[in-house]
């Protein structure tokens, strides 16, 4: 359960960056296929720069969250080192695939 | 008072529960398993359940307590050290929405620790013996503690706690006249139970989650009070007033009308009858047989006091980002370091495991 209003905030927009913006950019794209509109180009960039930011920043929020509580975990039971850092590096997958659909809304 | 209740902390902001939270539960990873439990008291004697309880996380206060003999009085002790210590380590993590909850429901700990002050100095106790039954796990430290034993009478007691600008120094000043005329102690603790009550309702005012569920927890427990006092009144022929005399508002469940009408009654099937559409029913009635056979009120204190543990329990399993992990891991500490106490006296008296087993709370 996501009790935080700002929690809400960022993975909320981080879902409509990395889903319905670059929908709506490979839609525009489809439909001004005949003469290339600057404003194609434009929204593009703006929805690869959203969908990198946004989740580059939930990615962050996570990592955040998981960072203070395994500290709290390693102090009491140092064995569980590993199973930390695997889980610290988790969040990391919410900004590669941003990247990637930053990437893919750039050469579509 | 001392400085060491003021001792400046390095706490999470305000609402972070991960840092604080993680740590917890790693403690409570800690305790002590039923297995072990079962060990001690397979125990022979003393030196077996103190090398037994070397390899755990009540090694050093052990190993500075048995320098003073081995004994079961100093292992009692080492046991208390180790619950005192734990608290503290506790309370120097949490964050400070935890704190402001965990200062009230701890809160209960400086009750008892000042009305066991008071009854020791009614009875004219030595300082030791007072102090050997004080537990500084809330805001009253030991030294304070050692201080307010110090004092020569109750009226000293209540006079260094106002020193202080103790909150609970405001009831008992109040009843001090009722006290002094009738020379009657049940005055001045009724009067700290029920400011007691009001003092921590109010301080676990809020909307927020962790509020109610400590509202509930707190309110469980005034619940538990009042129907021990109801089971107390059982065979006492008293007037209404009399009865709501003793009354502590605040309970989730047991109301006035309901507290009046239970406090009337006069047989324990009455009484669950009564109670048999609140969670208390179950309880009660589970011990009902026993104490027709026992006639002794001391089987319901005891199933509350285990309806009670469990409720903190279960706040325990509940938000992973919340105050119920740190009030469920506390409560399971009190409730290891008690049965810790019962098994070492059950040991050194040569008690059988079976008894010793029905006198453990929720293992």
């Amino acid at each position: 359960m996501i009790d935080n209003k700002l929690a809400r905030k960022v993975f909320g927009s981080a879902f409509v960056a990395t889903m319905v913006v670059p929908a709506m950019a490979f839609a525009q794209a489809a439909e001004g296929a005949a003469p290339v509109d600057y404003r194609v180009g434009v929204a593009k960039a703006i929805a690869a720069g959203a969908s990198m930011s946004v989740s580059a920043l939930a990615a962050g929020y996570a990592q955040a969250k998981i960072g203070s509580a395994g500290a709290g975990t390693l102090a009491e039971r140092p064995e569980v080192a590993t199973n930390i850092i695997v889980l610290q590096a988790l969040p990391e997958i919410i900004a590669l695939l941003g990247f990637v659909i930053a990437f893919m809304i750039g050469t579509a | 008072m001392s400085s060491t209740t003021t001792m400046k902390r390095v706490s999470p902001s305000k609402r972070d529960y991960g840092y604080c939270n993680a740590r917890v539960r790693g403690m409570r990873s800690r305790l002590l398993k039923q297995a072990f439990m079962d060990g001690l008291m397979q125990a022979k004697d003393l030196g077996g359940i103190i090398t037994s309880l070397m390899e755990t996380e009540y090694a050093p206060e052990l190993e500075e307590r048995l320098l003073h003999g081995r004994s079961t009085g100093q292992i009692d002790l080492a046991l208390k050290d180790n619950m005192v210590r734990t608290f503290r380590k506790v309370l120097s993590l949490v964050n400070d929405e935890s704190l402001e909850v965990l200062g009230a429901l701890l809160g209960r700990w400086d009750l008892f620790n000042i009305k066991t002050v008071i009854r020791g100095r009614h009875m004219s106790l030595s300082s030791e013996e007072i102090t050997e039954s004080m537990v500084a796990v809330a805001q009253l430290s030991q030294i304070d503690l050692d201080e307010l034993s110090r004092q020569q009478s109750v009226k000293g007691v209540v006079d260094t706690l106002s020193t202080w600008k103790l909150p609970f120094a405001v009831p008992l000043r109040a009843a001090m006249p009722e006290y002094v005329e009738s020379g009657n102690l049940a005055v001045l603790e009724l009067a700290l139970d029920k400011y007691y009550t009001e003092w921590a309702a109010k301080r676990l005012k809020g909307r927020g989650v962790n509020q109610r569920l400590s509202r509930r927890f707190l309110g469980t427990q005034i619940d538990t009070i009042n129907l021990l006092t109801c089971f107390r009144l059982l065979n006492a022929d008293l007037g209404d007033q009399d009865a709501l005399r003793f009354f502590l508002p605040g309970g989730t469940f047991v109301t006035e009308a309901l507290f009046r009408d239970l406090a009337s009654m006069s047989d324990v099937d009455e009484v669950y009858d009564r109670l048999k559409r609140t969670p208390y029913g179950r309880p009660v009635e589970e011990v009902a047989i026993k104490y027709i056979e026992s006639g002794s009120v001391s089987v319901f204190e005891r199933a509350l006091e285990d309806f009670l543990m469990r409720r903190a329990f279960a706040a325990g399993q509940g938000d992973p980002l919340g105050v119920g992990i740190i009030i469920g891991y506390l409560w399971m500490k009190a409730n290891e370091v008690t049965n810790l106490r019962i098994i070492v006296k059950g040991v050194s008296v040569g008690m059988p495991m079976e008894r010793m087993r029905e006198e453990l709370i929720v293992v």
